[in-house]
């Protein structure tokens, strides 16, 4: 029976050609030398440059390339804070595929931008089923959910689309987009498979509720002016007993520890979004949007849930693949995830090592955001910005 | 009547509402008494939520700390694996890398080494900064040398943190670093030029704690020790260096000063061969003559002259010998005098020196002991020239002991070698004459030899027969009760 191959190639090289020559040329043998028909390519932030890329194109004579920066990559073999990883996929008879990017996402807009690129992703599908979008944004990109909602309006919702916000290495100043021989910012780059692709898609992120529901009394996109009547920055002020200049201060680490959680009729878990800043009104900038009205809680997490959401995502994207084979897994794990587990961050992978055969790639991003359904299981048709989750993708053949 | 059931009816249909309206009220009420609760339970929940949050934040405030001094300690060990593979002092600061600084939580470094002679501060490590940078900094560093040697002088880091009011001001320090925050540790290694580290972040979000200043402490302590370690290797490695030079100067001078003694040595065994060769014609010629005088054939002689041709012979003979003894030492040492090894016993050469000198053993009364060990009788030599050996430290032996003495010949295995001792009672040899006693011409100044002729060749002479034979010949004395000429044959 046709079925999917996927090789994995690292390097952990400083020089740029070297490091792309070993991991190409890594990916390639264990691809078993097949033809190359789309590549993941992944690297930390001061590698991701056109040098790189063009040379990777080079050597995989000019198949289609995707990815993005990342603060570290995240395989089985370890997490890479420095370095390059390439998988190479090789699809068979009736899998389907098309890439595309789209640029100056801030002028443009957000909502249009994701239009243009889900008209350039559906060139060539029209007689075909779409079956699953990967989409990369870059992550200072702000009104990200604007772009999923443009994204979705031209590609529909009746397949899942997942994605990840590139990051840099934990400045949160530049991220950086892969696309075939180019790197570039302030942009996003996809791909949308259709036929006959197998795969299971987990989403979880393990933050609880805590404390009584509050109510969003007034918002605009993604920031929030006023919650329940009162100014927004005083929920977490009363929550921590800090003035706002003491919130400020400690804005960073209570973004990732602590974000909101929005409560969604009839989804069993909560839509996280981070703080971004806290303006001088004491109004909050959330990177993704808040809608008015909405009923939130301040979220906590442990080391612990954050592990379980690990394992239970993993265990919902295999157990939408029962009866197959897992070729390759692709993971989308948030950066404040990342931050929260510090030096447990191994442990993740153990769950990995633990749960798949020993031969199948993991790779993985460490993301400012995260795109995805709100629950796998009961996919509902609509993807949503996130923060703070892990999307586990396995691809089955 | 129809009033009066309409009155009733009211009545009744008005207490059911009333009825109604009291069950309603107290519903509401015990509603209401029920949000109040929850409402209060929800406050109270959400005050335990904040206790909760807020004790969470702390928790993770320490984890965070303690992950980062442990990640801290971590780097610091990985670099002092690093740092000590090296001993050269340059190389020390080659192999600290941005990725090490990282580790420790910064992204810029710099490390200055004070210059006594040229009285400036020179730079030795950066990272993080362009070279231009560098550059300003030094020339910053200039106008405020004394502050930093201060600062080195009572060996305190200082911080954005805890800066000391006697050194530089923040502002100052983050204008010449270009950092939000940084550390500054001295640099003191035992020995040489001492310094100073400076570590920075650009990052605003990262306040210096107390942990970070003990962290780079820590490491500015390590690149001391390891810059104390290369000084001393290299001034032990200079040393030896010196030192190796030296043993080879001096060898090379004592290889020449062999080479010329041997050159010495060889024109002398030349000379006296030739010369001795020489002296032997005329001799041969003179004892000749005297001896046929001496027969009268050519005639009586008067009685004077004839004592004085004896003489004249006699003086001949003694001439002769030497003569013979000096060529012989001569083909020693030139290597002309073949040894024809044979096997030897050692019971019959001694017993022929014996007879030999039976006749000066009566005279004097010497008791000549002969104790040949029955494993080693046996020996591998030359026999006319190891019997010279014997006669002549027999006959040593003989001039020195007094009446009533004792000599002794013994022999033994030992080391896998026949080891032959003659011992005598006799007066025994002075301690700084034990080793000189084996050069030609050399005589122990006592009375004895005062008294006694003699060549000073004759030890020389066994000396050089032994070694020839590839043996060792040594001496042991005491003054008083004799001594004990020992040589030792393969």
């Amino acid at each position: 029976m046709p079925t999917i191959y996927a090789g994995l190639g690292l390097s952990a090289e400083k020089h740029l050609l070297t490091a792309a020559q070993e991991a190409v040329h890594q990916a390639k043998i264990n691809l078993q030398n097949k033809k190359v028909d789309l590549a993941l390519v992944f690297s930390s932030i001061e590698l991701s440059n056109s040098i790189l890329l063009k040379t990777i194109s080079v050597y995989l004579e000019g198949a289609p390339v995707i990815g993005c920066s990342s603060a570290a990559i995240l395989t089985t073999q370890g997490i890479m804070k420095q370095g390059i990883a390439v998988l190479l996929l090789n699809f068979p008879e009736g899998v389907y595929f098309n890439t595309a990017c789209v640029k100056d996402v801030a002028s443009k807009g957000t909502l249009g931008s994701g239009q243009e690129l889900g008209e350039k992703l559906l060139y060539g599908f029209r007689d075909i089923r779409r079956d699953l979008s990967i989409i990369f944004l870059d992550g200072m990109m702000k009104e990200a959910s604007n772009f999923v909602n443009g994204m979705q309006q031209r590609l529909g919702t009746s397949f899942p689309l997942v994605g990840a916000s590139a990051s840099d290495d934990m400045r949160f100043v530049k991220s950086s987009l892969h696309f075939n021989q180019e790197a570039f910012s302030d942009g996003a780059c996809g791909v949308l498979f259709g036929g006959k692709l197998s795969y299971g898609l987990g989403v979880k992120h393990g933050w609880q509720p805590l404390g009584k529901p509050r109510q969003v009394t007034s918002s605009r996109g993604n920031i929030v002016y006023e919650i329940d009547g009162k100014v927004a920055s005083k929920l977490y002020e009363e929550y921590f007993a800090y003035s706002l200049a003491e919130l400020k201060n400690e804005l960073k680490r209570i973004s990732v520890l602590y974000p909101i959680g929005i409560y969604l009729e009839g989804e069993k878990e909560y839509l996280l979004r981070n703080i971004l800043s806290v303006q001088y009104d004491g109004s909050l900038v959330f990177q993704g949007e808040v809608p008015e009205s909405s009923e939130i809680r301040l979220m906590i997490g442990t080391k612990e849930s954050a592990l379980e959401a690990t394992h239970q995502a993993l265990q919902e994207a295999k157990n939408n693949l029962i009866g197959k084979n897992i070729i390759f897994v692709l993971v989308f794990d948030s950066i404040s995830r990342y931050i929260l587990l510090g030096r447990n961050a191994y442990r993740e992978l153990e769950i990995f090592k633990k749960e798949l055969q020993p031969a199948v790639p993991v790779i993985g991003l460490y993301t400012f955001g995260e795109q995805a359904p709100l629950t796998a299981i009961n996919y509902r048709g609509r993807a949503y910005f996130h923060n703070q989750t892990i999307t586990v993708l396995a691809i089955g053949g | 009547m129809l009033e009066i059931i309409v009155v009733v009816t009211s009545v009744l249909v008005a207490l059911a509402l009333a009825i109604v309206v009291a069950n309603k009220m107290e519903a509401i009420r015990r509603r209401d008494t029920e949000i109040t609760s929850l409402k209060k339970s929800l406050d109270e929940m959400d005050e335990q939520a904040k206790l909760i949050v807020r004790t969470d934040m702390e928790l993770n405030k320490t984890q965070e700390a303690l992950d980062k001094k442990v990640g801290g300690l971590y780097a610091l060990q990985k670099i002092a694996k690093t740092m000590s593979t090296t001993l050269e002092e340059n190389q020390i600061f080659k192999v600290l890398n941005a990725e090490h600084l990282k580790e420790l939580g910064f992204e810029k470094a710099c490390l200055f080494l004070w210059n006594a002679a040229e009285r400036k501060f020179v730079p030795c490590l950066s990272i993080g900064y362009f070279a231009d940078e560098i550059t300003q900094i030094e020339s910053d560093l200039t106008s405020k040398n004394q502050k930093y040697l201060d600062l080195i002088q009572n060996n305190r880091a200082t911080s954005s943190f805890s800066l000391s009011d006697h050194f530089l001001t923040k502002s100052e320090l983050l204008q010449t670093y270009k950092v939000n925050s940084f550390i500054i540790a001295p640099i003191v290694p035992k020995e040489g030029n001492k310094g100073f580290l400076v570590a920075g972040t650009e990052n605003v979000d990262t306040a210096i704690t107390e942990g970070d200043e003990e962290l780079i402490t820590i490491f500015a302590n390590q690149i001391s020790q390891s810059l104390e370690n290369a000084r001393l290797f290299e001034k032990t490695w200079r040393a030896q260096q010196g030192l190796e030079q030296k043993v080879e100067e001096r060898t090379r001078e004592l290889r020449m000063a062999l080479e010329e003694v041997k050159l010495v040595s060889r024109r002398k065994t030349d000379f006296i061969s030739a010369v001795s060769h020489e002296l032997r014609t005329p001799l041969t010629s003179i004892k000749g003559y005297a001896s046929i005088l001496l027969t009268g054939k050519l005639g009586d002689l008067p009685e004077e002259i004839h004592a004085r041709l004896e003489k004249i012979n006699r003086h001949s003979d003694e001439l002769a010998h030497l003569v013979n003894d000096l060529l012989d030492i001569a083909r020693i040492e030139s290597g002309k005098m073949v040894m024809k090894k044979e096997e030897q016993d050692l019971n019959k050469i001694v017993d022929q020196v014996g007879d030999l000198l039976s006749v000066q053993f009566k005279d004097r009364k010497i008791n000549f002991i002969v104790d040949i060990a029955s494993d080693a009788h046996i020996i591998s030599a030359d026999y006319s020239q190891i019997n010279r050996v014997f006669i002549n430290i027999i006959g040593n032996a003989l001039k020195f002991t007094p009446p009533n003495g004792k000599i002794t010949v013994s022999s033994r295995k030992k080391d896998g070698q026949v080891q032959i001792d003659i011992s005598d009672t006799g007066c025994g040899i002075p301690e700084e004459a034990r080793q000189a006693i084996f050069d030609e011409f050399y005589r122990v100044d006592n009375t004895i030899n005062q008294e006694l002729k003699g060549t000073g060749l004759g030890l020389s002479l066994v000396k050089h027969i032994v070694e020839a034979h590839g043996g060792k010949i040594w001496v042991t004395s005491k003054i008083g009760e004799g001594s004990t000429f020992s040589f030792s044959l393969p």
